[in-house]
């Protein structure tokens, strides 16, 4: 598959086919991305992949937990940047409105809304979940250098005829995650990634997702 | 040309000298209105850029070279380098690159020379530096690494090569500055140097290591 067609094609899938994904596929994939770059080649990303019964088990602790609402949460301390507003904000609740209009779920309909984001905790359906994990000490830089190995997974999964849902929820349940699945105690975990194949029938995965226009991110000099 | 994203994720490497081939501002465009559809945490799309080329370009380089590094830096990347694993990566990077090149350990200044050219971003005719605001999280700083890899994937399906350049952080003050952006609350991350590579020339044909997949990546559950 082309780049422009798999950077075209990938979006957050929220709906998955009930289809088991080829652990040979993944290896292939994540060897590849392997080759992603990152400031002096620190390569500072890590990664547990899991599907069935480590899978089911995590979701499990997570389900147990959900009805506390806020109180059950984490706190996690990479998601949001204090202070959004303007336009942020407005991209934000954009995709929001796009998701819940595509499944015809009503502003006012909290139980609908709720229920569709408890969906996040099943991965949506998707078999596979990749939990994505780095030392604490990593900087900023170390961060942007997991995004471009993060993408480059995504990219290579289309071509695999795969899809993806990256979800930094998965953040707010940190103790649950920490406890299912084992990593380093000097690490910190940063969030998950269903992987997948995507119903391509279901209302979800079909409403446009709007990006912004390239005037309001990019400035041109000397062109 | 056009390539497969595979093809891509392995031709694509930093690129450290390039020809002096003009790059037009159409395949630019293409790349930057096709990366927009990058995947981001709540949709933010953190990431922001100025593009440069010919006489602004020129002229930024020129303020650069008689620029002071800023002390300290805006954000720090060399952590992870004092730590020995990631140490060592890093030193392995630098001994095959100034190996190709014929340049030994011991000599400080012609590595320090070399060092010099990201300035004058090894040639590149175009120069795209990435800002957004200084309140995004660690979160956002890996959307905007999703959005940077994007764009060095595309620039492969277009022929073209790119540099990711951290090095223009060291001097993130002197080029808001250049560019009108705000001290205060905007963050220059890195430089993406974009034109086409010179083939022959060895520091574009070491070879790259990478750690196995099994130093990063655990399977859980799978058959």
């Amino acid at each position: 598959m082309q780049v422009s067609e798999a950077v075209a094609s990938r979006r957050s899938v929220r709906a998955f086919l009930d289809k088991p994904v080829d652990p040979e596929v993944l290896r292939r994939v994540l060897t590849r991305a392997q080759r992603a770059p990152s400031g002096s080649n620190i390569q500072p990303w890590h990664a547990v992949m899991l599907t069935g019964e480590p899978l089911a088990r995590l979701q499990a602790a997570v389900a147990a937990e959900f009805p506390k609402g806020r109180a059950g949460h984490s706190i996690p301390f990479h998601m949001h940047p204090v202070g959004i507003d303007g336009v942020y904000r407005e991209r934000l609740f954009g995709v929001g409105e796009a998701l819940y209009n595509a499944l015809g779920i009503a502003r006012d309909d909290k139980a609908g809304r709720l229920g569709q984001y408890a969906r996040n905790y099943e991965g949506f359906g998707a078999p596979v979940l990749m939990l994505v994990h780095t030392k604490a000490y990593m900087g900023h830089a170390q961060w942007a250098d997991i995004g471009m190995w993060y993408q480059t997974v995504m990219l290579l999964l289309r071509e695999e005829g795969l899809d993806s849902c990256p979800q930094l929820c998965w953040a707010d349940y940190t103790n649950q995650v920490r406890e299912c699945v084992e990593f380093p105690d000097d690490h910190v975990f940063y969030c998950g990634m269903s992987i997948g194949y995507r119903d391509p029938d279901a209302a979800v995965n079909n409403f446009e997702v709007v990006r912004a226009p390239l005037d309001d991110v990019v400035r041109w000099q000397g062109f | 040309m056009t390539m497969s994203v595979t093809e891509a994720v392995l031709r694509r490497r930093s690129v450290r000298a390039f020809r002096d081939t003009p790059v037009s501002l159409e395949t630019i465009t293409h790349i930057l209105e096709t990366a927009r559809m990058a995947p981001s945490g709540c949709n933010f799309q953190p990431w922001e850029a100025t593009v440069l080329t010919g006489a602004p370009l020129k002229a930024l380089q020129e303020t650069l070279l008689a620029a002071q590094p800023d002390d300290p830096m805006e954000y720090d990347f060399s952590e992870p380098g004092k730590h020995e694993k990631y140490k060592a990566r890093l030193s392995s990077l630098g001994a095959s690159m100034y190996g190709t090149m014929r340049i030994g350990r011991e000599d400080v200044d012609s590595r320090t020379l070399f060092a010099q050219q990201n300035l004058s971003s090894f040639g590149a005719p175009v120069l795209l530096l990435c800002h957004f605001p200084k309140f995004m999280k660690e979160a956002q700083w890996s959307d905007v690494g999703m959005w940077l890899q994007t764009i060095m994937l595309l620039a492969c399906d277009e022929g073209l090569d790119t540099c990711p350049q951290e090095w223009m952080g060291v001097y993130g003050k002197t080029i808001k500055a250049s560019l009108g952006l705000s001290q205060e609350e905007t963050l220059l991350f890195c430089g993406i140097a974009i034109g086409y590579r010179d083939e022959d020339h060895p520091v574009n044909n070491f070879e790259r290591e990478r750690v196995p997949l099994s130093e990063q990546v655990r399977f859980e559950g799978f058959a």
